[in-house]
């Protein structure tokens, strides 16, 4: 009765599950550098590329600068120092909370946000233009306003952040759920549960809420980044307790050193926070594949 | 066409509008309970409308569409679509995708699961349940979307060009298995293609639609028995039916309304200015 599923001269063969649970995902042929070289090889450019920018930064300061520009050698010498200081760790996590806290708030906020405008026509008409704008804009510029209303408190810094962080991600989630739903009957997922008389409220959690979830984690990694910003512009102009005001305060008592050591703190954050976003679409969305996007949406 | 009162399709005087622009006009034709009727036009003549007017997903404008006597007013209960790109849900795995129409129905999970089961092995994609579509071939979605469809045990199976976006070799195959799986479960059928062959072959009655706005030019009967084969193709028959019908769509005005038939080269770029078309 059945037969096998074997189709002439088609696209390549699935890759066989066995192949994902002996723990490999199946991934695009040629891609990356890792397939290349392999993952040690990949580490060691790196390092190597990290010496020699290093080395070129020591030797033209060194040589030409004045005295008061950092060297490596002397800011690499001072991440114990900074990494010990109680008043930098405190400032940073301060920091990097209202970070995190303004992500996770953005992002029900902006999914939310985003459901509702890629859903309803009439609510995208009226927000598309207003959101366009804020997006464009540079939200910083609101700080000032933000510090009379809020005071000069956390507060006034987790408003900036979420502010920063909602605008892509309801941006990102809408664009995601109108393609998930681009009802010309042909490839629009809502026709298709529609057609299988799935009611209203299965075609919001069981198509536009699933659609949504890799547009979500894109508008996410682009959220961290202004995140980070809103957080450490707030500092500057506020003066609060904080990663970015130990920077400011750092700099201008001429210990640069210590400031460029938590830069690189910031650099590290910013890298871990999308590396995590990464393994989510990775382990959370293994259906999701650019081809996927390419070909159905 | 009068309307048999035992007719499971019945479209009568169907028109659709979408503002100033008439896409189809008076429609009318019926399907039996078990038959298979093929629609065929050139692109752009209103063929997914009529798809989606009798799936419940684009009300008339003017006129009626009712199945097993009932008027649709939205999708019907009993009626199944294969869509053209498949339409199978990307974060869903085969398993979840055939078993959607079922899940939403509320089937009992223990009897859906032994119908999906059935069914995946119908259609002959046992050992991929557990794939996630971007993992397999656009025939074997396609495999996907049609058990997807059989999975409710539908009366009316409704056909989106379910195999233009496949390339040649696996079309021929999906059709006659097709034709196989109808043979065990036979429903009545609205088949649309862009291709005469495919239209010939599949259908016992062939609804041939002008263009702009679409309408029904000649509705022909197949007269070939069943269970069909791909001998079918070399008979007599075939050859008359299939040249009246080509003859009938070449006789659409040229030039706009240029038939896309059955030697037409792999269709996706005419689809895609069709899809655009009917908007």
């Amino acid at each position: 009765m059945s037969v096998p599923a074997r189709e002439p001269a088609t696209a390549a063969r699935p890759a066989p599950r066995s192949l994902r649970a002996a723990g490999g995902r199946p991934r695009d042929p040629g891609g990356g550098p890792s397939r290349r070289y392999g993952p040690g090889t990949a580490v060691t450019v790196r390092v190597i590329a990290a010496v020699v920018i290093l080395a070129l930064w020591q030797f033209t300061a060194s040589a030409f600068a004045p005295a008061y520009i950092p060297r490596p050698s002397r800011t690499l010498a001072q991440i114990p120092a900074v990494l010990g200081d109680q008043q930098f760790l405190s400032g940073t996590a301060s920091t990097l909370l209202a970070v995190l806290e303004g992500l996770v708030i953005a992002a029900v906020i902006g999914t939310a946000a985003g459901l509702v405008m890629g859903r309803l026509r009439d609510v995208d008409r009226l927000l598309r233009l207003y959101v366009n704008s804020f997006y464009a804009m540079p939200i910083v510029a609101l700080v000032p306003l933000l510090t009379v209303w809020f005071g000069y408190t956390p507060t006034a810094r987790l408003a900036i952040i979420v502010i920063e962080a909602t605008l892509p991600i309801v941006f990102n989630v809408a664009e995601g759920v109108r393609a998930a739903s681009a009802g010309d009957g042909q490839g629009g997922y809502e026709d298709v549960a529609r057609a299988f008389r799935a009611p209203w409220w299965r075609v919001w959690t069981g198509v536009a809420l699933p659609a949504c979830l890799p547009s979500l984690l894109a508008g996410l990694d682009l959220a961290i980044g202004r995140a980070l910003i809103g957080a450490v512009v707030a500092e500057f102009i506020a003066g609060l307790n904080g990663i970015g005001y130990y920077i400011l305060f750092n700099v201008r008592s001429f210990h640069q050193d210590d400031a460029l050591v938590a830069v690189g703190v910031l650099v590290a954050f910013a890298l871990l926070l999308r590396a995590l976003i990464n393994l989510a679409v990775r382990r959370g969305l293994p259906w999701y594949q650019p081809s996927v996007r390419g070909e159905q949406a | 066409m009068t309307d048999a009162p035992g007719a499971m399709i019945q479209v009568n005087g169907l028109t659709r509008r979408y503002g100033p622009r008439t896409v189809l006009r008076d429609v009318s034709f019926d399907v039996a309970a078990g038959e298979i009727v093929s629609v065929v036009g050139p692109s752009g003549c209103g063929k997914t409308t009529l798809l989606r007017s009798i799936a419940g997903l684009a009300p008339p404008s003017e006129g009626t569409v009712c199945i097993a006597g009932r008027e649709v007013t939205g999708p019907p209960e009993g009626v199944a679509v294969v869509f053209q790109h498949f339409g199978l849900f990307p974060w869903k795995t085969v398993f979840g995708n055939v078993a959607y129409g079922l899940t939403v129905a509320g089937v009992r999970r223990k009897e859906a699961e032994q119908r999906v089961r059935q069914l995946i092995s119908l259609v002959g994609l046992d050992g991929f349940e557990k794939s996630y579509p971007y993992q397999l071939s656009g025939g074997m979605q396609q495999r996907a979307g049609l058990a997807r469809a059989l999975a409710i045990e539908p009366q009316v199976l409704i056909m989106d060009e379910p195999f233009a976006s496949l390339d040649a070799q696996t079309r021929d195959l999906l059709q006659l298995e097709l034709l196989r799986i109808w043979e065990q479960r036979p429903a009545a059928m609205v088949f649309v293609t862009h291709s005469i062959d495919e239209a010939v072959l599949m259908g016992d009655r062939i609804v041939i639609l002008g263009g702009r706005p679409g309408h029904v030019r000649d509705i022909v009967d197949v007269g070939i028995g069943r269970p069909r084969d791909r001998s079918v193709l070399d008979s007599e028959r075939f050859r008359v039916v299939r040249d009246h019908v080509w003859t009938t769509v070449m006789q659409s005005p040229a030039g706009l309304d240029r038939p896309e038939g059955a030697q037409a080269p792999a269709g996706d770029r005419h689809q895609a200015g069709s899809r655009k078309e009917q908007g």
